[in-house]
């Protein structure tokens, strides 16, 4: 669809164009008129010197030229001549006539008399003719013609000076509704850049700072986005409602199992069968969330909260085991996550850890200038050698079956972390010599800036 | 050891006491969350099986509120839940550990055991004092490494004073430990029980204080 700054700027060209066509007819019309009326003054003008020159010079008509000063006169076929008849039909021309003669009129009366005609050279020129008494009773007749080539250089100049003046109308015109639309495209292109800003934020957009014309379209992408949220969380309510109606029953069937089982009979393949069953649940489950993940909106973690909270909870975790955890991370950071879903991806990650740490396992956390975190979970336990890291991260995947585990862990982590566009990297840690697990999410626009990620990091744990 | 069961599923809660029976454990079961912060309040337990998912009051609120009410009863948490954030809530309220549904059975008694030991400040599952040991894990008990086979009662006194050695027990705590809520509790039987104990592991194990309870010395 074609742009609103198109839209405008196409139709501001169009209005324009049209109202410099009349502009230029009406106003062209006009001074052409201004001008043929000053021609017509100046022949006037001129006829009337004529006149007064035969009535000076009328006794000794050859000085009659003396009378009619203007040097045009003179210069042969100037396009300004003049022409004297005397009744009698003497001929007084002026010299720009050179051997040419104008044509009189043929009516005899005394009125005013204004033609157009071609002059000499095929000149059409605008020739004023009277027949004048004079006081001593001669009679004249008295023409003075003018070449309309000046005429048509005046209004072909004046045409010229019009079209420079509208076409300098016309770019400030231009330039101004391109300012204009600039402006008034303002709170639109601040709205695009609010969403995607505010897209992961939980308080919305405040349509009361756009214009009345935005603000009901501000309030629909609002609602719209209050209805991802919500689909989102329904969805996941019902997840966890039926994960949990499945799993008391399995867990009936399973202590049932193994009950028979322990009187000596034969229940291994149903036992395969409920692993199978619980297998697939998880995996679905955590399939669902990851999916869920992708399209997300409206949803931050700040990890000062989420990381305490971890943090409570694996000490505690570390405790029980006879280990010791730390977590140590700057404040004020926040990813463009759901908390749940993150503190999957950690739970999972640091149990993981945990399981296979000999004393000590280590969180570290540090905001990166690019508006990502980077998140460093690194044990002392045995590691894994480098040809199978690949392997850990595969759905149902366990290198040591001897450890209890479901092998979903590593591979739930880092299917929601690709999810929300984070990555991750495994390897053996510098400083624990064990499993380190590194990943990079996306930080929360609202509140990451590289000043306060990187600035001296409070320990804790 | 008494433990308090709180877990609204009847046929779950069922099978998870006997098999703690069977370990010897005296178990009390609480069908919501309201008898069972009732309980947790007035009965000393061992240990406290929560899970989340009760009726009347959630498992969260009744482990805030026993924390809260200053109880310090090693708490295991039972997740119906897949994610973390539940097992995260219950640990930041203040459990000691968690299991999530569907589990192993085995599993279960092995965190229940470890907690059980841990808050007794003993790290190894196996007790001994001279010539006696007893096997937390097993409930075995040997003296000069022969086993002595020993009722569950026995064992129920002796378990407890293990894992409260160098403290003096009363036998009313003794049998508010080893009988359930609504058990017929009789604090005469427990002299009954540590005469036959003395009888079958050696009368220098457990040591009376006359007219206040018993105890059982330094165990290594």
């Amino acid at each position: 669809m074609t742009s609103l700054r198109t839209r405008a700027i196409t139709a501001g060209v169009i209005w324009a164009i049209v109202t410099i066509v009349l502009a230029l007819a009406g106003l062209g019309s006009f001074m052409n008129t201004q001008a043929t009326e000053r021609f017509t003054e100046a022949l006037e003008t001129r006829h009337t010197q004529a006149i007064v020159a035969v009535s000076n010079y009328g006794e000794s008509p050859e000085f009659i030229s003396r009378g009619m000063s203007d040097p045009a006169f003179d210069r042969p076929f100037s396009g300004l001549y003049w022409q004297m008849e005397h009744e009698d039909g003497d001929f007084y021309v002026s010299p720009s006539l050179v051997d040419t003669i104008l044509p009189r009129p043929q009516e005899g009366d005394r009125a005013n008399i204004v033609r157009r005609y071609d002059g000499p050279g095929d000149d059409p020129v605008l020739a004023m003719a009277q027949w004048v008494t004079m006081a001593n009773g001669d009679r004249w007749h008295v023409q003075v013609a003018s070449s309309l080539d000046t005429l048509s250089e005046d209004q072909a100049a004046l045409r010229s000076n019009l079209l420079t003046a509208f076409a300098i109308v016309a770019s400030v015109g231009i330039l101004g509704a391109s300012a204009q639309v600039t402006m008034m495209l303002r709170p639109i292109n601040a709205l695009r850049e609010e969403v995607a800003a505010r897209w992961d934020e939980e308080d919305g957009l405040t349509p009361e700072i756009y214009p009345v014309e935005v603000a009901p379209l501000v309030a629909d992408i609002n609602g719209l986005m209050n209805r991802n949220r919500d689909i989102i969380r329904r969805s996941r309510r019902q997840a966890a409602d039926l994960a949990h109606a499945v799993k008391t029953p399995s867990a009936i069937v399973r202590n049932e199992l193994e009950a028979l089982s322990g009187k000596g009979l034969e229940v291994a393949e149903a036992i395969n069968a409920l692993d199978r069953l619980d297998g697939q649940l998880k995996r679905s489950f955590a399939r669902m969330r990851a999916d869920q993940g992708e399209d997300q909106v409206g949803t931050y973690t700040d990890l000062d909260v989420a990381l305490g909270r971890m943090d409570r909870a694996f000490s505690a975790l570390a405790r029980n085991a006879g280990k010791s955890f730390t977590a140590s991370f700057p404040q004020g950071l926040r990813v463009r996550m759901d908390q749940n879903d993150f503190e999957e991806i950690m739970g999972n990650i640091l149990d993981n850890a945990l399981k296979w740490a000999d004393t000590q396992v280590d969180l570290t956390v540090e905001g990166l200038a690019d508006r990502a975190v980077r998140l460093t979970i690194a044990d002392d336990g045995p590691g894994i050698p480098e040809d199978q890291l690949d392997d850990v991260i595969k759905e149902g995947r366990r290198l040591d079956s001897s450890v209890p585990g479901t092998g979903l862990g590593l591979s739930i982590a880092s299917d929601l972390i690709v999810a929300y566009g984070g990555a991750f990297t495994l390897g053996r840690s510098a400083e624990l010599g064990g499993f380190s697990f590194q990943m990079t999410l996306p930080t929360s626009s609202a509140k990451i800036t590289p000043q306060n990620a990187q600035t001296d990091p409070s320990a804790h744990g | 050891m008494r433990i308090l069961l709180a877990e609204d599923e009847p046929t779950l809660a069922n099978q998870i006491k006997s098999v703690l029976n069977t370990e010897q454990f005296v178990v009390d079961v609480a069908a919501d969350g309201a008898e069972a912060q009732f309980l947790g309040e007035t009965e000393p337990y061992d240990l406290i099986i929560l899970d989340l998912g009760l009726p009347i009051r959630d498992g969260i609120t009744v482990l805030k509120n026993l924390r809260d009410g200053g109880n310090d009863t090693p708490i295991l948490i039972l997740t119906a839940r897949n994610d973390w954030t539940d097992r995260v809530d219950g640990l930041d309220a203040g459990a000691d550990d968690y299991v999530t549904k569907p589990f192993h059975m085995a599993e279960l008694c092995a965190r229940v055991r470890a907690m059980i030991r841990r808050k007794a400040g003993q790290s190894s599952p196996v007790f001994s004092k001279d010539e006696v040991s007893f096997d937390s894990r097993t409930n075995q008990v040997m003296v000069d490494g022969m086993p002595i086979s020993l009722t569950s009662q026995e064992i129920a006194v002796l378990s407890y004073l293990f894992h409260n050695a160098g403290r003096l027990v009363s036998r009313t705590e003794l049998s508010q430990h080893i009988y359930q809520y609504d058990g017929d509790r009789d604090s005469n039987t427990i002299a009954v029980f540590v005469n036959r104990l003395r009888k079958k592991l050696g009368s220098d194990l457990i040591e009376t204080v006359r007219g206040r309870g018993y105890v059982i010395k330094a165990v290594a």
